[in-house]
């Protein structure tokens, strides 16, 4: 009898021991999967290099030479797609000025560490997003798009000059938003949709940074040719430039992540270089490799 | 003698109690501003000198210079002597350069709580409090010695006690002038306009004065709203800079100013060189000179301006009256 309660005993003890293994599995299975920061950082290019503004250094698809004073323009609805096809949104509108160092860098939604394999976002402002009255304050109440024209807001002004054929520096306005027919009856939805593959692991405990780039060559090229001396400064009330631009937009965009150990060392190097750049802006891996034969050009001379 | 002593404090205490205490409890009253339509819900009141309704009445008898004697031999012993609220707080026909003075006309006085991007044409004051220490030592201004305007409303009869109201304090300094003038300054909102009650469906604009609109928000027409605003922003002007092709020989960029009352603060432009809004409708459809440095929201500038036919600028003329407040103190 003794013995019988021994064993008893010994199988009770084995029995709790296997209830609480179970559990600890479960725990284990059940802990959330933890979440990252994100930050995506805006850059510009033109003729490839960085963009520099208020500079008449670059010609486009259609010979015109130009500058660019300013690039102010809306993104939405940005979403980064795992490799299982799950979509995280990581923002719903951002404003960007070129005129405002700190809207270059967009401080996105914290999402699940894992692997992504692409970023979504409308270029502009989505039919359902784009009223009038949705911002009350400046910056972004100047982009209003006047109702008559359709309301909202323009998704883009990319003000800047370019040489005319009489060698006047004339306005160049890449002014998009919602276009018109001729007695503003008919309104036509000019945003549109990127997508973009995106090779990024988002680890916890550190900001995990993608880049997006706007390819400034491209609004003027692929498939159509955007001339400055056809279309002129005024562009909101002529459709077919609007949807020019749009066809020729698909392939404005291009991301990148931005690796972080890379990060810090191109800022220590940036620091020892002592590096005044002109205007903010965020390098790309091609500048960094020059940022990196400058550097050891400069110790070997040393 | 010991007694003596006693009695020299107790009599002294008894002074002390019969000083008017300090009420801790005391708080100047909330001033309420206006949120009209289609304003910014932001403004430039600084935390450190929030709006209260005794504020803004003390920053009114200053402005108006009321009880006080002149400060200087200047003819400008107070704001109101220049600034005149029948023309937007701007002088009118006469506050052309030869007759001020000064390098720049003036800009209107309204709305500004809502201007968040410096004051002045050329946007180099950064806060209304500035602006009114700027006014009253400019010499070409009030040109006053701040320590005597001090001087002079700590002796008059009915200033200490406004002072105490306003900010809870016996002490008077120019810094608290600059707060309460400031204060009144930022009262002043025009938003009543023929526009706006037509933005607040209570009035019906004339078709002239909407044909008009139509033109002063398109492009194709007389394409001014990216620098003046309308329809989204009802402050009629972003308060930005821009170089709009007035003068060639112009490098520099100045602020755009509001439209609002535009029909009463006439001289026009930075220098007052045009004496009519036809004139200045005039120079944007046919006059605007080319420049490098031109605005390139100056969209027409090859064309020498917008090109309007004479019943576009008479509609033009319409809207642009339409913005036109005559309540002489704004909504409130």
């Amino acid at each position: 009898m003794y013995h019988c309660n021994r064993i008893l005993t010994k199988m009770k003890k084995i029995a709790l021991l296997l209830l609480l293994l179970v559990s600890m599995m479960n725990v284990a299975c059940d802990k959330p999967v933890s979440n990252g920061d994100t930050e995506i950082h805006i850059s510009y290019t033109v003729n490839g290099h960085d963009l520099i503004t208020d500079s008449l250094c670059y010609t486009n698809a259609a010979g015109n030479q130009f500058l660019i004073n300013e690039i102010q323009w809306f993104i939405s609805n940005v979403t980064l797609i795992g490799e299982q096809g799950d979509e995280y949104a990581l923002g719903k509108i951002f404003y960007i000025d070129t005129n405002i160092p700190e809207s270059q860098v967009l401080s996105t939604a914290s999402v699940p560490c894992q692997r992504y394999t692409s970023m979504r976002f409308t270029f502009g402002l989505d039919r359902e997003d784009n009223v009038t009255g949705l911002f009350a304050n400046p910056p972004e109440r100047d982009m209003f798009w006047p109702e008559p024209l359709g309301g909202g807001y323009h998704y883009m002004k990319l003000n800047g000059k370019y040489l005319d054929e009489d060698g006047n520096l004339a306005p160049m306005n890449i002014h998009l938003g919602i276009g018109q027919n001729e007695d503003l009856t008919t309104f036509y939805q000019n945003y549109f949709t990127v997508e973009l593959p995106l090779e990024l692991d988002l680890k916890q405990d550190c900001v995990n940074a993608i880049q997006l780039n706007m390819n400034i060559d491209n609004w003027f090229q692929n498939p159509h040719i955007y001339d400055c001396q056809t279309y002129g400064s005024a562009i909101m009330q002529n459709q077919e430039a609007q949807q020019l631009l749009k066809e020729n937009g698909h392939d404005v965009f291009s991301i990148s992540s931005i690796d972080h150990n890379m990060e810090k060392i191109v800022s220590t190097l940036k620091d020892l270089m002592h590096k005044a750049a002109p205007k903010p802006h965020f390098y790309t891996k091609k500048n960094m490799e020059s940022l990196f034969a400058d550097f050891f050009n400069h110790n070997n001379k040393e | 003698m010991k007694a003596r002593i006693v009695v020299v404090l107790l009599f002294g205490l008894l002074l002390a109690g019969c000083r008017p205490t300090h009420d801790d409890s005391y708080q100047p009253t909330p001033y309420e501003l206006p949120q009209p339509l289609f304003f910014p819900s932001t403004n430039n009141i600084p935390d450190d000198n929030p709006m209260t309704e005794e504020g803004v009445a003390l920053g009114e008898m200053l402005f108006f210079g009321t009880n006080l004697s002149p400060l200087t031999s200047h003819p400008s012993p107070c704001c109101a002597s220049c600034h005149h609220k029948e023309h937007s707080f701007e002088m009118g026909p006469e506050g052309t350069l030869e007759n001020l003075g000064t390098t720049h006309t003036m800009l209107p006085l309204i709305n500004l709580a809502w201007n968040t991007t410096g004051l002045g044409w050329e946007s180099q004051v950064a806060t209304l409090e500035d602006m009114v220490y700027a006014a009253y030592t400019d010499p070409l201004e009030i040109n006053a010695d701040t320590s005597e305007v001090v001087r002079q409303l700590k002796q008059s009869d009915t200033y200490p006690e406004l002072f105490r109201k306003a900010f809870d304090t016996d002490k008077i300094t120019f810094i608290l002038v600059e707060k309460a003038i400031a204060q009144y300054v930022r009262s002043l909102v025009f938003a009543n306009s023929k526009f706006d009650r037509y933005l607040r469906g209570e009035e019906q604009l004339e078709q002239d004065e909407l044909n008009g609109y139509m033109l002063f928000i398109t492009e194709n027409g007389a394409d001014c709203f990216h620098c003046h605003g309308g329809g989204a922003n009802a402050l009629f002007t972003t308060y930005l800079r821009y170089n709009n092709g007035l003068d060639a020989a112009i490098q520099g960029e100045f602020k755009a100013p509001t439209l609002r009352n535009i029909a009463l603060t006439a001289p026009y432009m930075h220098d007052g060189r045009f004496t009519t809004l036809d004139e200045v409708i005039d120079f944007y459809s046919e006059g605007v000179q080319y420049s490098e440095h031109i605005s390139p929201l100056m969209h027409h500038v090859m064309q020498g301006g917008v090109q309007l036919t004479p019943q576009e600028k008479q509609q033009l003329k319409a809207f642009l009256n339409t913005l036109t407040d005559t309540s002489l103190r704004g909504t409130k």
